[in-house]
């Protein structure tokens, strides 16, 4: 639930009042990054003659990539390790200075006008805690509070509607060291919510969450995106958090942007092979179909795989019902990981 | 888009910020009281090296048979090693700090702040730097009450108090512009380490000033490394208002061109920084 009193009505209509323009949250145009690396051969020597001589060469992390992220939308932003997701997201949240290119979120230039940006954007980062280590979390609540610039009632306000949404209550006085990964990770998504962001980067905000955990973490970044309308720029590993959680994905592999659709398209174009399991009544002898490849087999229970290209799930099945007598049937599209594994490969095949 | 409008009313924004600052200063401070156990043990460490002292100054004075030597007595040759010893062992390890922030990526963080990353680093480090400064200051101290008594220092204790300010941000500027090294070379210890002798030498830590020969007096007192211990332990031991008054001065002066520089330095290091961490 969201806090209905009158200040945060005031306040949720004035973000409604600043929101009203329709032009993007975040615009990017031919954003590229490149760093330079040094090389060092192996051995004492080498150490030495790069000292003297050192080997230095340019590395593209981020090609002129151009893509532009809607208010309120929920983006997933994907790539293999190593793709320039991280690189791309400290470019717009103004850490990293751009090689070349233009970026605007919020209005702002992000690399030039960041601590005035930073008053409006929060980052989770799953891997890193912005929470003090030895002290409570309501101690890191206070700090931010205080950094953010938040008057006082408001900060109270706000805090007590987050703890209420995050069920904080019972540890939040407790040290964060003592904390479970998953008390933790709500703590952090609370602490960069304090100010009410517009934008809300997410760099792998499940990772290493339990499912029980992962699904409370889901929900509650749904939840902030449905009734506070924050823009949400999602880098997740995991494709359940794209799969329950985005709408749009936007993958990028080698610096490049290789991909900028629907998660729905994205599963539809790429959905190419389904999954039938089979238990027949008696085990087959053989099974010759164009398309169709036996994954797996023991006894009368077979796993196939169905290239949809080649030959209709209907065709299949007709096949099936035709020649065996069948005990169960079940078909399953491929999980949102395969699919993302095979635009990695396709694409990387195509670059 | 339409830019959207500040978060902080205008009224009461200088006032925001020094409590922006201040906050970022009092969490540092409670964090650190976590850590006074380990620091509290680690501190003893102080006393071997003032007891070490203790016996050599004990044998020179004893070898000059005088009560004086550059002017300083026994007593005050030591409670000068507490104070300068207190200063030097309670400054936070800020370029092992930021040196860890970029190489764990952890910058980014505090990269996207509304902050200042300079200012926040200073508060953190005065907070650690002045729950340090009072744990040494009570064992130090205790040894040399045990030694000699209550000392009688008049104003000496505020001076101290006072000057230990300007050191403390003399050696954050400095610090932090060795840390900031860590945006190129991702490792800084071989500065510091020369840093830190610069400061046990003619920085006057190990020995007062005027203990040195003229020449490398001189040279001293044309070098910011003198506004760190020997000032502060100097106005503890033998405060004098009109030196005093030149020592906040000289430290200001430096405050004044280091942190400019020091500006210069940040500027040029975010702009090349390569945050760590996918």
């Amino acid at each position: 639930m969201i806090a209905t009193d009158p200040a945060s009505a005031q306040t949720d209509r004035q973000t409604t009042a600043r929101f009203s323009s329709s032009a993007p949250a975040i615009r990017v145009e031919g954003l590229c990054k490149s760093f330079t690396v040094k090389h060092k051969k192996p051995g004492l020597l080498g150490s030495v003659q790069s000292l003297f001589k050192p080997n230095l060469s340019e590395m593209t992390a981020v090609q002129p990539i151009d893509f532009t992220v809607e208010q309120g939308e929920v983006l997933a932003f994907l790539g293999p390790n190593g793709a320039g997701k991280s690189t791309t997201i400290k470019m717009l949240t103004g850490i990293l200075h751009p090689s070349a290119g233009y970026a605007e979120v919020l209005g702002f230039n992000p690399w030039q006008e960041r601590t005035k940006l930073a008053f409006h954007i929060g980052s989770v980062f799953g891997q890193k805690s912005q929470l003090w280590y030895h002290l409570p979390p309501v101690d890191t609540f206070e700090l931010m509070s205080r950094i953010y610039e938040l008057p006082r009632h408001d900060y109270h306000k706000r805090r007590d509607d987050l703890i209420e949404r995050f069920e904080l209550g019972e540890f939040l006085e407790t040290p964060v060291r003592k904390l479970s990964l998953g008390q933790r990770m709500r703590c952090e998504i609370a602490a960069a919510l304090l100010h009410r962001p517009k934008i809300v980067f997410l760099d792998e905000p499940t990772i290493g969450l339990d499912v029980v955990v992962k699904h409370k973490i889901r929900d509650l970044i749904r939840e902030m995106n449905r009734e506070e309308g924050t823009t949400l720029f999602l880098t997740s590993h995991d494709a359940g958090d794209i799969e329950q959680l985005c709408k749009r994905a936007i993958v990028i592999n080698h610096g490049q942007v290789i991909l900028d659709d629907t998660v729905s398209n994205m599963k539809r174009l790429f959905l190419t092979h389904k999954t039938i399991h089979l238990k027949l009544q008696e085990t087959p002898q053989g099974f010759d179909l164009p398309g169709v490849e036996v994954v797996k087999q023991k006894g009368a229970g077979l796993r196939l795989s169905v290239d949809t290209a080649k030959t209709s799930i209907e065709a299949v099945l007709a096949h099936i019902v035709n020649h065996h007598r069948l005990e169960d049937v079940t078909i399953q599209d491929p999980s949102m990981e395969e699919i993302i594994t095979h635009i990695y490969a396709q694409k990387g095949k195509e670059g | 888009m339409d830019r959207p409008a500040s978060v902080s009313a205008p009224d009461g924004q200088v006032g925001r910020k020094v409590q922006k600052y201040a906050a970022v200063g009092r969490i540092t401070v409670r964090n650190n009281f976590a850590y006074i156990r380990s620091f509290l043990i680690r501190s003893w460490f102080l006393l071997v090296i003032l007891f070490i002292f203790v016996q050599l100054w004990r044998v020179t004075f004893e070898g000059e048979g005088t009560s004086l030597i550059a002017g300083y007595s026994f007593e005050q040759i030591i409670w000068y090693l507490i104070f300068g010893e207190a200063i030097v062992l309670s400054s936070p390890r800020l370029p092992t700090k930021i040196e860890e922030e970029v190489k764990k990526g952890d910058v980014g963080y505090q990269l996207t702040r509304p902050m200042s990353y300079l200012l926040y680093h200073y508060f953190s480090f005065m907070g650690e730097a002045y729950v340090r400064v009072a744990v040494n200051l009570v064992l130090g101290g205790t040894l040399g009450v045990v030694l000699f008594g209550w000392p009688d220092f008049g104003f000496g204790w505020l001076g101290f108090l006072v000057v230990s300010i300007g050191s403390f941000t003399v050696l954050y500027v400095c610090y932090m512009m060795i840390a900031l090294c860590a945006f190129w070379v991702e490792e800084t210890k071989g500065l510091m380490f020369v840093f830190n002798k610069l400061v046990f030498t003619i920085g006057g830590m190990m020995l007062p000033l005027e203990f040195f020969p003229e020449t490398m007096q001189t040279v001293a007192r044309w070098l910011p490394f003198q506004a760190v211990t020997y000032f502060a332990a100097k106005s503890g031991v033998r405060f004098e208002w009109g030196a005093f008054g030149q020592m906040l001065l000289t430290q200001l002066l430096w405050i004044v061109v280091l942190s400019g520089l020091l500006v210069l330095v940040y500027r040029k290091g975010v702009s090349k920084l390569n945050v760590n961490g996918g």
